[in-house]
């Protein structure tokens, strides 16, 4: 055991502990932790704590057997009752004080990781907000939220256990282990010799069971999520007329996963049976061996009990850590995820730009030059963008599917930040529009504005929170909301959002602009297809609301509704990532380009 | 404990199962008890082995079988474990096949209804857990509690041989280990297992309210106030988890505690009971051994029985699936389609003041076309619903050559093709989702629906062609894709009527044209109604009809509408950006 001596000359827990873990990590990745978990502020006291306490328990698990054994001893030897009276009540003060410790580890180590897990939520939470809105869509909502409740769940689950198992696999069976072999060195190396073995028939079969569950994987998985397929498709089934027999086959697959999962399930199962073959049968031969030492008199009862008795518990450090092997695995890493998303960079230089109220005046010029924009890995990129706009222009970008129009949007609401390329803004040039200053100029109106889950008049007033009530009702009315409000049961304070009262596409937009008339500090509008699934007739109601407020703000709208051009100053054309053509739209009729084309084939689809 | 019966009572989703595959769960019982039977006889064993070795026996055969035994033992063990895990989860997992079998019928008999009450993504996964539950039931809780009582059972009446007034004593101090210290963890854990469930689910909520709002956050630049929201679940949570915890380590120690209390009686009664002569002094050290390795079993069986709360639930929502299954209607046949009619409908969800479909009357014979508008909620969407038979008229008739529509249920899929908003794609191959429009297809007449909406050359591009994963939810492929894939699987499937739910709203103007131009040729024989939200290929139809409030509004062929409506002339030219 490389370990071994370290244990007994007092280091550090938590070098004794990176240690073996290096050593573990050696033989083939069987031990699980995660290097980051030493950098935990305030780890090292908690985890010397424990260290002490494993100590001491250990101390009370030998304490426990050999006053046990005596006890055993003296009704072999027929003695009078009186005399195990005295061992017997050592053997109950030690086994008392052994679950005792057991209660105050865990009673002294959890304030650490209740404050590490809280800690790392409330971090996990500000680095959400730090990271915005295009970095969590790439890593998925659904991901992100598993990730902020139950990932940090199964991290505090790890941290608990983790530390206080390892503290126990490196202390106690080798304080055992010097009990035994001062009493009997042959048994001693017997339980010594057994463990290393132990250890290297787990690493090959838990390697076989690997190597089999990751051919298996693929097909594994795609059984598993079979059935939540299936009841999702089963509007199509239904139209297919394929509903009723479809059963049989979900039967059918269910029944090949269990197959496929017995299979890989015995294997994997194999690795636990060594441990538990290998433990049970060491006791077993350390008995034999012991009868055998009793008969040939080279042993007396009393060590050979004492001997017996604490066996088990030279073996149930490593049993216990085996056992909880899949949710270490789990915890470890969850824990990962949760730190590589908090090291994430966020973008920095946030306060380039001045404060000012408003933010945005008429003679303000914003500036695009060569800009490059990389978003994921091979999504859609933007390519050298160059324009200039200045005041309050109406801007529309058009362009098909794909051609970069929701990027570049994205772009100018500072969610993503350019690769490459100067963008200046009054005049400040900055490396990306994720500016303090400048979110506060502009209203963001997606294709679905999201709404949240709370009052309608919270949602109007989300910029504002402080607004008084004469103004929300100004932009409820401005906004062509008040007939609506008036049909609420609770008016203003109606709850609304996902799994409350359902509010149309078109009703959507019109809350959305009324934080734009909530907060006439904001004179920049950011508009992303605003009304792409909207029906006809809703759009031009939304339209007419919509047209007053261009009038003093600057307007980028990203759309394929070609009647927007018609009220547009300028026109960005955009194509495959890069603006292929720009200009007043009579620029660009006169031109007869790609804006004339893409017109002719836009309009071709509703004359057909 | 009412609890536990009540929600017993109607079950028919635990129990009956316990009951089919009883052999093998009987089986799983054997191995798991046999586990821990062998682990305490070996400890037994071997007590009495050093024991009666140390009174020095002339000759080694007189501890032969104890030497046999404990190797027995030894091996046993292990060996019983591994076959009772693989035993026990092979059984819940042939149970799963048939819940995931029973689940899906369910849901499919209450398709429509599940719908409508719940967003569909949410409740299926839901109940794809409840089954992930139940399965955890058994072999968390069931498994390791009746296995724990036979191994109590065993304890007690084999000390209560040698003296049934110690057993007696046993009977209650193990007792309290087995049975009070699980029905004390459901008491207390269940209430805060409930507590904790929700404040889980609200910040499940607002967290995910919040993440998909970031944007909103982020540009309000109220970061203090983002932060601030989620502080208090995040301390509530901890504060119960605490409480978790404290509870559990307490009632840890409790059971250790009676355990050794069960130890020292054991050794003292062995004290009283054994020591008349040397060998019956041999025996001691086997009683006072013996008991240690049941403690594991003992223990766990708390653990897992205060995990009930989250069972109960799960088996609660399953239970209540079976109900209110939708009664059946004679069904018919017809032959040839001659005609669609409504014939004064009128419809209100129940419940519901408002009534949606207002006198609606309408023919349809074979390859008309129809296109229906209407800003949203006027009642199109339900239109359809009633077309197809999925919701019934309040009052009124539709009917396929004059057979009401619900009895016509059985031949709907050889009546109806549809093609919707997000038709799905299952995640197969292209050829097994095309296929599923017409199972008898030849991979011939799959490759030729394929070639009619135009993506043969695409798929036989794709490194895999026809044999290409669709990924979940038919990612692989973009939306104009998906809709063309659906469409071939419409080809095949052959009927008569299509109806298009929007199956254009979030595609460009070019696409959409592209594919609308590709429905209306490949489909031109049948009879369509679509559901449209603006005019873009208004002039492949040759009616046009405007709902609004639930009736009718303005109506006939595009031209027509064209020259002497105004309205629909101002909606016209603004969709071509005039």
């Amino acid at each position: 055991m490389g370990y071994f001596k370290l244990a007994e000359s007092g280091v550090q827990p938590v070098v004794l502990i990176k240690v073996i873990a290096f050593y573990h990590l050696l033989r083939g990745g069987f031990f699980v932790i995660d290097q980051r978990v030493f950098k935990f502020p305030g780890v090292k006291p908690a985890a010397l704590m424990v260290g002490i306490l494993t100590l001491i328990q250990a101390i009370m698990i030998i304490i426990q057997a050999q006053y046990l054994a005596t006890a055993i001893v003296q009704l072999w030897k027929q003695q009078p009752l009186e005399t195990i009276v005295f061992p017997l009540a050592v053997f109950a003060v030690a086994f008392l004080a052994r679950h005792l410790l057991t209660l105050l580890k865990d009673w002294l180590f959890y304030p650490f990781v209740e404050k590490t897990t809280k800690k790392l939520r409330k971090q996990f939470m500000a680095k959400l907000f730090d990271l915005g809105p295009s970095v969590v869509a790439q890593e998925g909502t659904g991901n992100v939220v598993t990730m902020g409740l139950e990932g940090i769940d199964k991290i505090q689950t790890y941290l608990m256990m983790i530390i206080g198992k390892v503290l126990d696999l490196s202390i106690t069976p080798w304080l055992v282990l010097i009990y035994i072999a001062f009493i009997q060195w042959k048994e001693a190396l017997f339980l010594l010799a057994i463990y290393p073995l132990i250890i290297l028939f787990m690493i090959i079969l838990g390697l076989a069971a690997q190597t089999k569950a990751d051919r298996q994987y693929a097909g594994y998985q795609r059984l598993s999520n079979h059935f939540v397929d299936t009841l999702r498709g089963l509007p199509t089934l239904k139209q297919l007329g394929l509903n009723e027999q479809y059963a049989d086959n979900v039967y059918q697959v269910s029944e090949d996963y269990r197959k496929k999962t017995m299979a890989t399930l015995t294997i994997a199962m194999t690795s636990t049976f060594a441990l538990d073959f290998f433990t049970t049968l060491s006791i077993a031969i350390i008995a034999v061996f012991l009868g055998f030492g009793l008969m040939n008199n080279t042993i007396q009862l009393l060590p050979a009990l004492v001997i017996l008795t604490l066996a088990p518990d030279y073996f149930a450090p490593i049993r216990n850590f085996a056992n909880d092997y899949h949710a270490t695995l789990n915890g470890k890493n969850a824990l990962t995820a949760v730190l590589d998303i908090l090291q994430r960079e966020t973008p920095t230089d946030r306060e380039l730009l001045p404060v000012r109220e408003p933010v945005w005046q008429a003679d303000d010029t914003v500036n695009f030059s060569h800009v490059n924009v990389a978003y994921g890995d091979d999504a859609a990129t933007l390519k050298d963008i160059n324009f200039d706009v200045h005041g309050f222009k109406k801007v529309g970008i058009i362009g098909a599917s794909g051609s970069g129009k929701s990027t570049l949007i994205n772009t100018l609401g500072g969610f993503l930040s350019p690769a490459e390329g100067q963008i200046s803004v009054r005049g400040t040039a900055v490396p990306h529009l994720d500016q303090k200053a400048w979110q506060r100029s502009f209203v963001y109106i997606p294709q679905a504005p999201y709404l949240f889950h709370a009052s309608l008049r919270e949602n109007l007033a989300f910029y504002t929170p402080d607004a008084s009530d004469e103004a929300v009702n100004a932009a409820v009315a401005r906004a062509g909301l008040t007939d609506w409000v008036a049909t609420l049961p609770d008016g203003l304070a109606t709850q609304i959002g996902e799994g409350a009262r359902g509010v149309s596409g078109g009703q959507a937009q019109r809350i959305a602009l009324a934080r734009a008339f909530l907060d006439d500090s904001r004179r920049v509008l950011l508009f992303d297809e605003p009304t792409a699934h909207l029906d006809i007739e809703t759009e031009v109601d939304l339209k007419k609301t919509m047209m007053p407020v261009f009038k003093d703000h600057l307007v980028f709208f990203a759309t394929h509704r070609l009647h927007w051009m018609n009220e547009m100053d300028y026109i960005l054309v955009m194509d495959h990532g890069q603006i292929v053509e720009q200009g007043t739209p009579a620029e660009l009729q006169q031109l007869n380009g790609a804006y004339v084309r893409l017109r002719s084939e836009m309009e071709g689809a509703t004359t057909r | 404990m009412k609890g536990f019966f009540a929600t017993f009572k109607n079950d028919h989703w635990v129990m009956p199962y316990l009951r089919r595959y009883r052999k093998l769960l009987a089986l799983v019982l054997f191995l798991g008890f046999m586990t821990f039977f062998c682990g305490g006889a070996l400890m037994f064993n071997s007590g009495y082995l050093i024991s009666r070795a140390a009174t020095h026996p002339y000759n080694i055969l007189m501890i032969y079988v104890p030497i046999v035994l404990a190797r027995a033992f030894g091996i046993g063990r292990p060996a019983f474990r591994y076959a009772e895990r693989l035993t026990s989860h092979n059984w819940v997992l042939r149970i799963v096949s048939d819940f995931r079998k029973r689940l899906y019928q369910a849901v499919e008999k209450q398709a429509v209804a599940i719908r409508q009450t719940h967003q569909t993504g949410d409740v299926l996964s839901i109940l794809a857990e409840d089954i992930d539950h139940i399965e955890n039931l058994y072999l968390r809780t069931v498994f390791p509690l009746v296995i724990g009582w036979l191994l109590y059972l065993f304890v007690v009446i084999g000390i209560g041989y040698f003296n049934w007034a110690f057993g007696l004593l046993m009977l209650v101090l193990l007792g309290v280990i087995v049975l009070v210290m699980p029905l004390l963890s459901v008491a207390v854990n269940g209430r805060r297992e409930f507590q904790a469930r929700q404040v889980q689910r609200t910040f499940y909520t607002q967290l995910t309210d919040a993440v998909l709002g970031l944007g909103d956050w982020l540009i309000s630049g109220r970061r203090g106030d983002f932060l601030e929201q989620q502080d208090q679940p995040i301390d509530e949570i901890a504060t119960l988890r605490r409480a978790d915890h404290h509870f559990q380590w307490w009632r840890n120690f409790a059971i250790q505690f009676i355990f050794g209390a069960a130890v020292i009686l054991i050794v003292w009664w062995a004290g009283v009971m054994f020591t008349h002569n040397q060998s019956e002094a041999n025996w001691v050290a086997a009683f006072g051994l013996a008991l240690f390795p049941t403690v594991e079993p003992f223990s766990n069986m708390s653990q897992g029985v205060s995990e009930w709360p989250v069972y109960q639930d799960s088996i609660k929502r399953v239970n209540r699936l079976d109900e209110n299954v939708p009664e059946q209607v004679a069904q018919t046949e017809i032959g040839t389609l001659t005609d669609l009619t409504l014939d004064h409908v009128k419809f209100t969800y129940p419940g519901a003041e408002r009534q949606v479909i207002d006198d609606l009357s309408l023919a349809l014979h074979p390859g008309e076309k129809l296109a229906l508008l209407g800003p949203s909620g006027t009642g199109k969407s339900t239109l359809l619903k009633l077309i197809l038979g999925d919701e019934q008229p309040t009052s009124g008739t539709i009917t396929l050559n004059g057979e009401p529509i619900e009895k016509l249920q059985e031949q709907r899929a050889q009546l109806f093709g549809v093609l919707d908003q997000q038709p799905y794609l299952f995640n197969t191959t292209v050829m097994n989702n095309v296929r599923l429009g017409n199972l008898n297809a030849t991979d011939e007449e799959v490759r030729q629906a394929v070639k009619a909406v135009e993506l043969d050359d695409l798929i036989s591009r794709l490194p895999l062609g026809y044999q290409t994963q669709v990924q979940e939810a038919g990612s692989r492929f973009s939306g104009g894709e998906r809709q063309r894939l659906s469409l071939a699987r419409i080809l095949l499937q052959d009927a008569p009527i299509i109806i298009l739910d929007e199956p254009t709203v979030s595609l460009d103007p070019i696409t959409e044209q592209h594919l609308l131009d590709t429905v209306f040729s490949v489909l031109k024989d049948k009879t369509i109604i679509w559901v449209t939200h603006h005019l873009a290929g208004i002039n492949h139809v040759d009616q046009v009809r405007f709902i609004e409030d639930g009736h009718f509004d303005m109506q006939g062929t595009p031209a027509d509408l064209y020259q002497k409506n105004a309205r629909f002339r101002a909606l016209y030219d603004l969709d071509r950006g005039r």
